[in-house]
């Protein structure tokens, strides 16, 4: 407990206050545009950084990548552009209960829900690191190949409505994940030649064109979208009810999300994916789930920013980046002089301590800051829709522009708008498609690899203790999804139908 | 801590760039009249970039511009290159990249650019020595034995490395070579991911850049072998080199350099040439480099005649070697 | 496009198959057996040593398998999720016009530079609006084009030449 009381008094020097507040104010501004997601706001503000002294730099980039990361769920429940991976489902409920006129409740709920992860999570960062970290260690590709297929299938849960056709729509994500070059052989697939297509689709795109574009074109259908809202909004705060109906949500949540923020590579994501499943198939009403209950809202924001936190683990543990934007926080370091690796907590403890410490106040100054701006947000959801969706547009195409100069992103975003579209209005769920293309290639790489390790035995999945248990409980999961729905099928087949 | 925040940070935001626009028939004894670009090929806080923008501080001090570090991701290294081949030459857009220079016409044998023709050297900015390391409880506890356990276990001996390409597996080739054998080969998306499994046991071994290596070797995470230098370096001071051991053909650093595109006139290169120099004895730059394991390039290697003559050396060094392993970019 | 929906026939006979169903079935079926064979001509290899195909080849025809799956579906009555819903036609002009900003911004950003290109872009959008006429479009896009200049190059300075090189910028 030194460490930590060290830490906060490295923290709470007005200085660093300040700093940090900087951090999380510029990182929620550049975060909330949309086409902007938290990697590419990191990416952005790096240099700022390098004016301050370590201990006040890195206080400061981890304020921006939290910024960042509130700053995408308020777009992903505004406007339903999911920045990132793991506010793909925040987006599904949370946009729902945007334009039920509930947008106040529902960015109050994330605030919230985040804050409490976040403090749980840097109290598990503070005990648990080392531990958590051998944890980390002990999970081989065999084993991350499981977590990835349990992941996937639990996923399931996420579409509200036909179980073929959001395996279908994971099936077709993975698929879309293989587009680029194969890190194995080097072999460009699906690129036509187009060498910008070599590091594969963007995933902000993608999201972009399926949830965004899509979501426009449907909207157009009718006359009748003068704005987002469709009801009278009814209140920015949260009502007695709805926090009752959050609290086992968010507490679900943060400690899903503090495992498995640990896990390199996808932690995050399946953290938010997972604890979405969970809370839907504990829900006695999961059918509701997707038209904007506050549950769907809670749970995953609770996952998504207690993995924020323990995702520092690896880092700060063994000095193995985790996901790219720990490994622009490695770089930072490097450029203050510090190597990052298993000695940097005894060599420099005022700096561990105090970036954890500061983790905290930065999480308590996001709340701070943006409960005001509910009200500033919601008024903003009343600009009429001939004005928003051009704008969203703009946004849209500058921000997925501006990252890589690549026009290639933008002609992704039209291309998915239209698939998207389409497959909607049939009934498949875009959510599917974004989980099974951020997992694809981890998935690809780790069997893979655990074949190549295993020299072609694939008893491997079931020899290692963690990916058997996981596996096994992913056929569980699937046997549980299955038999309903082959029951209700039964009962369909001779009905006429009637659209 | 309790500085201000200069409105020169405001500037910085500016990370991202087109090709410096217009100015291609500018007075070179003027330049540089606007913001330099540096692109990097590889991802913000990788090695590369850490070095880049290490230098890219003094370099702007010297010209008295300013420079903005632009990362262009993608294929090894080539989308960077071939969009400063075809940028104007008026010296606003300056690449910067490695060892991956000289590799990239036997790994890509529909490159868009020849890496001799297309551009003019600036200098050569470092040579970051690679060491050969692996699990902790891995048996063998030097070269000798590695060679002597490789023999024997070729076929469940497992070799990592960060993905096609990268120097690790550069640095896998050349061992491979040495050793006369086939491994079997681990790649991953990255150093980040390669090392952790490493650490974890999950894989054997492999040979990567001391920027990435040199803490987990200090910490004892993982056993190093050897340092592919002719030289001990300072951060690991008792570490044989490759040469001490018998392994003459492993032999690798991964030297970073500057280019411009080939019509920039001679006259904005020498600028750019002086200003790395003034950066590479820059205290900073040297102390900074110490941590990572490595040093500034020798001044005489700081020229674009140095830097020509290392790269053309090592196209005709990788090209067959790569050539002969089947190891494909695409 | 009411073309979409199934005709329902007199009690007796087999109602036709459930349109919605069948395209996205169809769709399944088309893009799993185009990865499948794409990716049949790269090398496949084997278990141990899987080679670039091999993943894109197994998830191709798994997903052909699924979409078959839901043209069956579509036989038997109709996804009930959307079955019921009443949908309203495609608007292919409105929906044609916003394809066709993104894809101009995409093609023209770099040539025209940041500010031209916006303000056509978010014009060609803004025309998609019900009720929208060709003023009211011109002055929407002007203001989110003054909006996002500010934003991206005042505050944020991404650096996008204002006017692109045809322009002599």
């Amino acid at each position: 407990m030194d460490g930590i009381l060290l830490g906060l008094e490295t923290a709470l020097q007005p200085s660093n206050i300040l700093i940090c507040l900087l951090g999380v104010t510029l990182g929620t501004a550049v975060g909330v545009l949309p086409g902007i997601g938290p990697t590419a706001t990191v990416a952005l503000l790096l240099p700022i950084t390098f004016e301050f002294d370590a201990v006040a730099s890195l206080i400061m980039l981890a304020g921006i990548y939290y910024g960042a990361q509130y700053g995408g769920s308020t777009t992903a429940i505004l406007l339903n552009l999911p920045g990132e991976s793991s506010s793909v489902v925040t987006a599904l409920d949370g946009h729902q209960m945007a334009r039920q006129g509930r947008a106040g409740p529902a960015l109050a709920t994330a605030a919230l829900g985040s804050f409490f992860a976040g403090t749980v999570g840097t109290i598990v960062l503070a005990a648990f690191a080392p531990p958590l970290a051998q944890l980390a260690l002990k999970f081989g590709p065999a084993d991350y190949f499981a977590v990835v297929v349990l992941g996937l299938i639990a996923s399931i849960a996420l579409a509200s409505g036909s179980t073929v056709k959001a395996l279908a729509m994971i099936v077709l994500g993975l698929l879309l994940g293989t587009i680029g070059q194969d890190q194995f052989t080097g072999v460009p697939r699906f690129t036509f030649g187009v060498r910008e297509l070599y590091e594969g689709l963007d995933f902000v795109s993608l999201a972009v064109g399926l949830f965004g574009l899509a979501e426009i074109i449907r909207n157009l259908e009718s006359r009748h979208s003068a704005s987002i809202v469709t009801r009278k909004v009814e209140g920015l705060w949260l009502k007695k009810d709805d926090f009752r109906r959050i609290t086992k949500p968010v507490l679900r949540g943060t400690a899903l999300g503090s495992v498995l923020g640990v896990l390199p590579g996808g932690g995050h994501v399946l953290a938010s994916f997972t604890s979405y499943s969970v809370e839907k198939n504990l829900s006695k009403d999961p059918k509701k789930f997707g038209t904007g209950v506050i549950e769907g809202v809670a749970a995953p924001e609770s996952a998504n920013n207690a993995a924020a936190q323990t995702s520092f683990i690896p880092l700060l543990s063994l000095g193995l980046p985790a996901h790219p934007v720990m490994a622009l926080l490695v770089g930072a370091f490097i450029i203050q002089g510090i190597t990052p690796g298993p000695n940097v907590i005894n060599d420099e403890p005022e700096l561990v301590w105090g970036l954890i410490a500061s983790m905290w106040v930065g999480n308590l100054l996001l709340v701070m800051l943006n409960l005001p701006l509910i009200g500033i947000w919601v008024k903003m959801l009343a600009v009429p829709y001939e004005v928003m969706f051009p704008a969203i547009i703009a946004f849209a195409s500058i921000g997925c522009y501006s990252l890589n100069l690549n026009a290639w992103d933008v002609f992704a975003i039209a291309g998915a708008g239209v698939v998207g579209y389409f497959l909607i209005r049939w009934g498949c769920e875009a959510a599917p498609l974004l989980l099974g293309f951020v997992l694809g290639p981890l998935l690809e790489e780790n069997l893979r690899r655990a074949m190549i390790i295993s020299r072609g035995d694939p008893t491997v999945f079931a020899t290692r203790p963690i990916s058997a248990s996981l596996l096994a409980l992913a056929a569980v999961i699937i046997v549980i999804a299955v038999l309903p729905s082959v029951r209700r099928k039964r009962e369909v087949v001779f009905q006429g139908e009637d659209d | 801590m309790h500085r201000r925040i200069p409105l020169a940070t405001l500037a910085c935001l500016s990370m991202l760039t087109l090709a410096a626009c217009g100015g291609g028939d500018a007075d070179p004894a003027a330049y540089p009249e606007d913001d330099i670009t540096l692109v990097v090929p590889f991802a913000a806080g990788g090695p590369t970039d850490t070095v880049t923008r290490l230098i890219a501080e003094p370099m702007a001090e010297e010209l008295g511009a300013e420079i903005i570090v632009q990362n262009v991701e993608g294929a090894g290294g080539t989308v960077a290159a071939g969009q400063v081949a075809e940028a104007d030459g008026n010296g606003y857009e300056v690449l910067i990249h490695h060892i991956g220079m000289s590799t990239a016409p036997g790994l890509y044998p529909d490159l868009a650019y020849d890496p001799l023709e297309d551009f003019k050297t600036v200098g050569l900015v470092t040579d970051v020595p690679m060491t050969i390391v692996a699990r902790k409880d891995f048996e063998p506890e030097n070269l000798e034995e590695l060679a002597t356990y490789v023999e024997e276990n070729a076929d469940t001996v497992t070799l990592a490395n960060a993905g096609v390409g990268a120097a690790s597996q550069l640095c896998g080739l050349l061992i491979e070579q040495q050793l006369g054998v086939d491994l079997t080969e681990v790649p991953y998306d990255g150093t980040g991911p390669a090392l952790t499994d490493l650490v974890g046991g999950q894989v054997d071994f492999m040979c990567d850049q001391t920027t990435n290596t040199a803490a987990q070797i200090q910490s004892g995470d993982i056993k190093a072998y050897a340092v592919t230098t002719p030289e001990p370096i300072e951060a690991l001071p008792d570490l044989p080199t490759t040469a001490d051991e018998g392994w003459t053909d492993v032999e690798v650093g991964v030297w970073h350099g500057l280019y411009v595109p080939a019509e920039t006139p001679d006259e904005i290169v020498e600028k750019l040439t002086g200003a790395l120099e003034v950066a590479l004895q820059d205290q900073n730059v040297i102390d900074s480099m110490a941590d990572l394991g490595t040093t500034p390039a020798p001044a005489e290697d700081v020229t674009p005649d140095a830097h020509t003559a290392k790269l053309q050396e090592q196209i005709d060094l990788w090209t067959p070697i790569i050539e002969e392993s089947g190891v494909t970019g695409g | 496009m009411s073309t979409e929906s199934g005709v329902a026939h007199g009690a007796g006979h087999r109602p036709a198959p459930f349109r919605p169903d069948l395209y996205a079935g169809a769709a399944f079926i088309v893009l799993g057996l185009a990865f499948a064979i794409a990716g049949s001509r790269y090398d496949v290899g084997s278990a141990l040593r899987m080679g670039s195909g091999y993943v894109p080849l197994a998830l191709g025809a798994l997903l052909a398998v699924l979409g078959l799956l839901v043209v069956a579906m579509a036989f038997r009555g109709g996804d009930p999720a959307i079955r019921d819903v009443q949908r309203e036609p495609v608007p292919w002009r409105r929906g044609g016009l916003l394809v066709g900003a993104v894809m101009f911004f995409g093609f023209f950003v770099s040539g025209l530079g940041l500010a031209p290109t916006l303000f056509v872009t978010t014009f060609i959008a803004a025309l998609a609006g019900h009720g929208t006429s060709p003023l009211k479009a011109a002055l929407t896009s002007a203001g989110i084009t003054a909006l996002c200049l500010v934003v991206f190059v005042a505050l944020l300075r991404l650096r996008l030449p204002l006017l692109g090189e045809w322009l002599g910028g």
